[in-house]
């Protein structure tokens, strides 16, 4: 299959403040991104990386950041990443840093180590956690955080709701 | 196109997260700041780090309390699908201690573990299960054969093929093939089928070869499938075309001669023509035909064109009469005829026929339930089970509910005999031959074939008695001088002709051909010429099938296929003639013929024919005979292809102020509009630019009301600044003393009234789309109805037809007009017409002088002098064309989306804020107030579409740049005539003020332009009476 090949970057926006949570967006994080690499290597790379140069996904509330930019250009992106100083948005400013964790070929296995993260970020906290009732919230999250069996099959009677409505 | 792709991509997308960011809260807010950190009890760590922060962020203020919510809720608010990320709003109170920040910590990282999870545990393309895998784990067959599929993907391939299974199996029948397709179960299908709409005979064999239309609760053949159009044509101008008429409607009138005249002169008027009690209509030598209107209602309140046909008097006091009709009419003719005779009770004595069917219904019903039994009971039963008996005649009929009425003070019955009668058409010069070769009189026969059966009981004893005997053969005498004929319309215009017939089944030739006329039997002698000039003589028009029970011995005592093919087969030499002999049916047919094109100076007597009226279960037996002779077979298309060729109005579409017509309009209006929506915005014409009106439907209320409203404005048109003005206007009064001034009267005042209605309607609007043909709809006809006539008076139409012609060199119209009788055309000779008809329209018809080819609703407009003057000039030139017009609505239909899609944003916001605002219900209902409004501002202009006007439309007439006389109902290339032809209507006050003003060698001109073309085109006008 001919296609344009794309790399993936998961990183991880760390705010020195709590509130610079909210900063994390979608625009802002781009443009903040794009600004870095303006910095380092000028219009010409600003130009390279630009080339379907997109945030596929993002959550604030952990603040994770998927990254997509061409194959050919994704060391410049990646080398850029680390001169993130800050995040602005809305008008509020947030100083923060951007930290790769991992760089794929497709999104699915951005995905696959996301969950893989989360499990060992999880697993960490259950072992240091000092008290019973931490340890009973952190069992419940982990608890709810698989897919069971009906919830599947629920998903593909959607499926099939859709296909008669089709 | 778009839209499929977006739902594609939507599922595509759906177990994909969306990102998720933090819920939009003013800064001032947050400015509850940043606090110091409580110092770190471990050693620093990433995850730490984390939690402090998350302890921070809870112990804010209290604003997240808001965002809490449960989470049901929230999926069902944020619709389905979209495995969107849902934990992580979970917040705390306001005094957090440790522990929850853990917990919150934990739960975004489980929110978004899950939301991973789903988008890569669940496959999100459209392939299948093994499309997916890797090349070299592929395996042959593994689309059929689960198993060799990695065990880990089986159970959902799985549940894939069962889903393919499952749709196959939704198409699919419950029984084989084999089983569908056995008599029983099939006739059963059949009859099922028929009971929503009417069935006609010929069904089965219209269904393989037509595209089937319902329409007026009939399933009818529209067109063939087949490519005809062209030999449809030469079918009906060379050989002969066929077409099943059956589904016309038949009412039956019985009662003496006098109380039926004295009714029936009431619905129908002098001045259109005929009426029911023309003598030679009335003796039963003839078919009639006119239109009918609501009793005592003449000009106004048309029901619609019928043919009827006497019995011929048979010496008994009581008379029949047949009152043949669309069925599109028939409801509101049959309503009036119960009107005017009084005829409200139902009948039951008189007509036996209601009982037989419900017998034969019930033994259906009874078939039907067996056959949901198992098929092993049924085999035991087998030999008891009556065979499902085939409906014949009218399915959907209820047999307890009786079809005649009684009156009873005059004790006329007016019995409905839809379906009873078959009726089919033969169309074009050869059909008589078609008749001939297809037909043999019945032979007589004295004796029974079988003394147990009633098979031929009728005809025995009919054969007994000498007189008709003697009428038999005369008949037969004149039904073979018919081959003598060159063209049926040679005959005297609606010949009815009585016939009783042997089983067209047993003659039919081996090999289908064309019936051609026989050189040798054509012969020029006194007997034809008699019959061209004197018709068939009344006795001659009598037949069997006037008896009901004739008819119904007739129908029960059909041999059927089955038994005639088995007969065949057993024949010594295979091949040869059957004889049945004295076992082969008599049928009573009647003939009758067609005049075709009677009016107009061309193609004299094109389109005529014969119709033929069969007893009821004959259909295919008389079918398959006539196609076998070569014939072709048009559905409706065709049939209103020869009304147009005839220039004849077609039934409904043509009858603008009848009651059906206006639901034809309305309906072809619906789907037209259909069809313009269906087009991207971008593609379609902008009508406001090309200046039409209204594309989809003819407004004649309206535009004879312009006309009106014009002349009334402009007096001085009719008498242009001559002197005796006032003694026109007083003569003109003179002339018919009371009624202008009440004509006026009325018409301002139902011109107010409708304009307080249309007001009324623009708003009614709103509700059109929802329910069309609702109460609103019905009333807005109603006012249509009243506003508008077509003038039918074969006087007056005669007078303006006249008025028409123009005069070429040799001064042929004055000499047409003294032929014709006719007054030259003058003040004091039109005044009082337009007196008398101030909204008025004419059936027209238009033929183009060069170029051009009209459309449905194509505008019919007066020439200025300026385009006369060019075309006399330039003989190349083809037409004025129209300026082009601004669109005044663009602004406001772009203002409207911009409001939608504002709309749409802010309630997909307000959505939002609502989910979060849950609680504080003040706000929401502060929220509410406005969105309501919204709503109602922009319903108001709902109906603006781009590139069409509004309901309300301006002044038609002057609307663009030639005024408006009329519109073309029918128009199209005319074969027959080798040029574009329009059939139309236009307003008698407009065509007068034109003629008026135009050259005497100019008379007629005007200028056509259809709906999506700026380009006006020459066309001539005339009145065919």
């Amino acid at each position: 299959m001919v296609r344009f090949k794309n790399r993936y970057v998961l990183c991880e926006v760390v705010a020195e403040e709590p509130r610079g949570r909210h900063c994390i967006e979608d625009r802002a994080v781009g443009t903040a991104v794009r600004d870095a690499i303006a910095r380092a290597y000028g219009d010409y790379g600003l130009a390279c990386c630009s080339v379907s140069f997109t945030v596929k996904y993002l959550n604030a509330y952990t603040g994770t950041v998927l990254l997509r930019c061409r194959k050919d250009f994704h060391r410049l992106l990646c080398s850029a990443l680390p001169l993130v100083r800050q995040l602005e948005s809305r008008g509020l400013r947030c100083p923060c840093f951007l930290s790769t964790l991992h760089v794929g070929g497709t999104i699915r296995s951005c995905q696959k180590f996301l969950i893989q993260h989360n499990r060992r970020q999880l697993l960490t906290l259950l072992q240091n956690c000092t008290n019973e009732e931490e340890r009973q919230r952190i069992r419940q999250s982990v608890l709810s955080c698989s897919l069971t069996e009906g919830q599947s099959q629920s998903g593909d009677e959607e499926e099939e709701d859709d296909t008669e409505t089709d | 196109m778009s839209g499929a792709r977006e739902k594609k991509r939507a599922k595509k997308m759906r177990n994909q997260p969306a990102s998720v960011t933090m819920p939009a809260e003013p800064g001032s807010v947050l400015a509850g700041g940043p606090r110091p950190c409580p110092p770190p009890g471990d050693v620093r760590s990433e995850q730490q780090y984390q939690q402090q922060k998350f302890a921070h962020q809870s112990s804010g203020p209290p604003y997240r309390k808001d965002q809490y919510f449960p989470r049901e809720q929230n999926r069902g608010e944020r619709g389905r699908g979209r495995g969107g990320w849902q934990g992580g709003h979970q917040s705390a109170s306001e005094e957090i201690p440790r522990y929850i920040t853990v917990s919150t910590f934990a739960q975004a990282r489980a929110a978004e573990m899950k939301a991973m999870l789903k988008a890569v545990t669940q496959k999100s393309s459209n392939s299948l299960v093994f499309q997916t895998l890797p090349r070299h784990m592929r395996r042959r067959a593994m689309s059929h054969n689960i198993k060799r599929l990695p065990r880990r993907l089986q159970e959902i391939a799985r549940k894939e093929a069962e889903k393919a299974v499952h749709q196959k199996k939704e198409q699919s029948k419950t029984k084989c093939r084999k089983a569908r397709r056995r008599h029983v179960n099939l006739v059963a299908e059949f009859n099922r089928r028929q009971r929503k709409n009417i069935w006609l005979e010929t069904h089965i064999w219209h269904a393989k070869r037509f595209h089937m239309v319902k329409k007026w609760g009939y399933c009818l053949g529209d067109s063939p499938t087949e490519k005809c159009y062209r030999a449809c044509y030469r079918a009906m101008t060379n050989h002969c075309l066929l077409q099943d008429l059956s589904y016309y409607c038949c009412l039956e009138l019985t009662g003496k001669e006098n109380e039926l005249l004295k009714q029936l002169a009431r619905i129908c008027s002098v001045d259109t023509g005929l009426t029911f009690g023309v003598a030679r209509c009335l003796s039963g030598r003839f078919q009639g035909s006119l239109n009918l209107y609501r009793a005592d209602r003449y000009p106004k309140d048309t029901l619609g064109p019928v043919t009827f046909i006497w019995k011929p008097r048979d010496g008994s006091e009581n008379r029949q009469l047949w009152i043949w009709m669309h069925p599109a009419l028939k409801q509101d003719i049959l309503n009036e005829l119960k009107e005017i005779f009084q005829c409200s009770e139902p009948e039951k004595v008189c007509i036996p026929e209601p009982l037989t069917t419900s017998v034969q219904e019930e033994e259906q019903m009874d078939v039907v339930v067996s056959l949901g039994k198992k098929r092993k009971k049924e085999d035991k039963e087998g030999e008891k089970t009556v065979p499902v008996k085939k409906i014949i005649g009218d399915g959907t009929r209820d047999p307890l509910q009786s079809y005649s009425w009684i009156s009873q003070t005059t004790g006329v019955v007016i019995s409905d005999r839809t379906m009873e009668i078959l009726r089919y058409r033969l169309i074009g010069p050869l059909s008589h031959c078609v008749l001939t070769e297809t037909l043999k009189a019945a032979s007589l026969q004295t004796e029974m074939a079988d003394s147990e059966s009633e098979l031929n009981k009728w005809w025995v004893e009919n054969c007994k008695d000498s007189e008709k005997v003697s009428l038999h053969q005369r008949q037969t005498a004149i039904f073979e001088l018919l081959e003598g004929i060159s063209s049926p319309s040679e005959m005297p215009p609606g010949t009815i002709l009585g016939l009783t017939v042997g089983d067209p089944r047993v003659n039919l030739p081996k090999k289908k051909r064309k019936a051609m006329p026989d050189p040798e039997k054509y012969q020029d002698n006194d007997k034809v010429r008699q019959l061209y000039l004197e018709g068939v003589p009344v006795e001659c028009a009598h037949s069997f099938i006037w008896d009901q029970d004739i008819c119904k011995n007739v129908t029960e005592n059909k041999i059927s296929e089955q038994d005639l093919n088995q007969m065949r087969a057993q024949l010594l030499v295979p091949g040869s003639q059957l004889d049945l002999g004295p076992c082969e049916s008599k049928i009573p047919i009647l003939l009758v013929q067609q005049p075709g094109k009677m009016a107009g100076e061309d193609r004299p007597g094109w389109g005529s024919g014969w119709d033929i009226y069969l007893p009821k279960g004959w259909g295919m037996a008389f079918w398959i005979p006539f196609i076998y002779r070569g014939v072709r077979v048009g559905g409706l298309q065709e049939a209103a292809k020869h009304s147009e060729y005839q220039r004849t109005p077609h039934t409904p579409n043509d009858f603008p102020d009848c009651p059906a017509g206006m639901q034809f309009a309305k309906e072809l209006e619906a789907t037209l509009l259909e069809k313009f929506k269906r087009r991207p915005p971008a593609k379609r014409a902008n009508y406001v630019k090309l200046g039409t009106l209204s594309p989809f439907i003819c407004p004649w209320g309206q535009l004879t009301k312009n006309w009106e409203r014009r002349m009334n404005d402009s007096e001085e048109f009719l008498c242009p600044s001559s002197p005796h003005s006032e003694h026109c206007a007083t003569e003109g009064n003179g002339f018919c003393d009371p009624e202008p001034e009440v004509v006026k009267e009325a018409s301002s005042e139902t011109g107010e009234v409708e304009e307080t209605m249309e007001i009324t309607s623009s708003e009614g609007a709103i509700k059109r789309e929802d329910d069309p043909g609702s109460q609103n709809f019905g009333e807005r006809d109603e006012a249509m109805t009243r506003d508008f006539v077509v003038l039918r008076s074969k006087k007056l139409l005669m007078q303006v037809a006249a008025w028409c012609y123009p005069t070429s060199g040799k001064d042929r119209r004055i000499r047409l007009i003294s032929r014709l009788g006719q007054k030259e055309m003058t003040e004091d000779v039109f005044l009082p017409i337009l007196m008398r008809y101030p909204r008025a329209l004419v059936w027209v018809n238009l033929s183009l002088l060069r170029k051009g080819n009209p459309e449905l609703h194509a505008m019919i407009c007066i020439p200025t002098e300026d385009d006369l003057l060019h075309l006399s000039k330039d003989k190349l030139f083809c037409g004025p064309q129209e300026p082009k017009h601004r669109d005044i609505f663009k602004h406001k239909v772009q203002k409207l989306k911009e409001e939608k899609k504002k709309k749409k944003k802010k309630k997909t916001t307000k959505e939002e804020e609502e989910e979060e605002e849950k609680k504080d219900n003040v706000e929401a209902l502060e929220s509410d107030p406005p969105s309501i409004l919204d709503k109602e501002t922009t319903e108001e202009h709902e109906d603006l579409i781009l590139g069409l006007w509004p309901d309300t439309l301006p002044d038609m007439t002057s609307h663009c740049s030639r005024s408006l006389l009329g519109y073309v109902t029918r128009g199209d290339f005319s074969l027959a005539a080798g040029c574009g032809e329009a059939l139309g209507f236009v307003s008698l006050t407009g065509l007068l003020y034109m003629l008026h003003g135009q050259p005497a060698d100019k008379k007629g001109l005007v200028l056509l332009r259809t709906p999506a073309s700026l380009q006006y085109r020459f066309a001539r006008l005339s009145i065919e009476v």
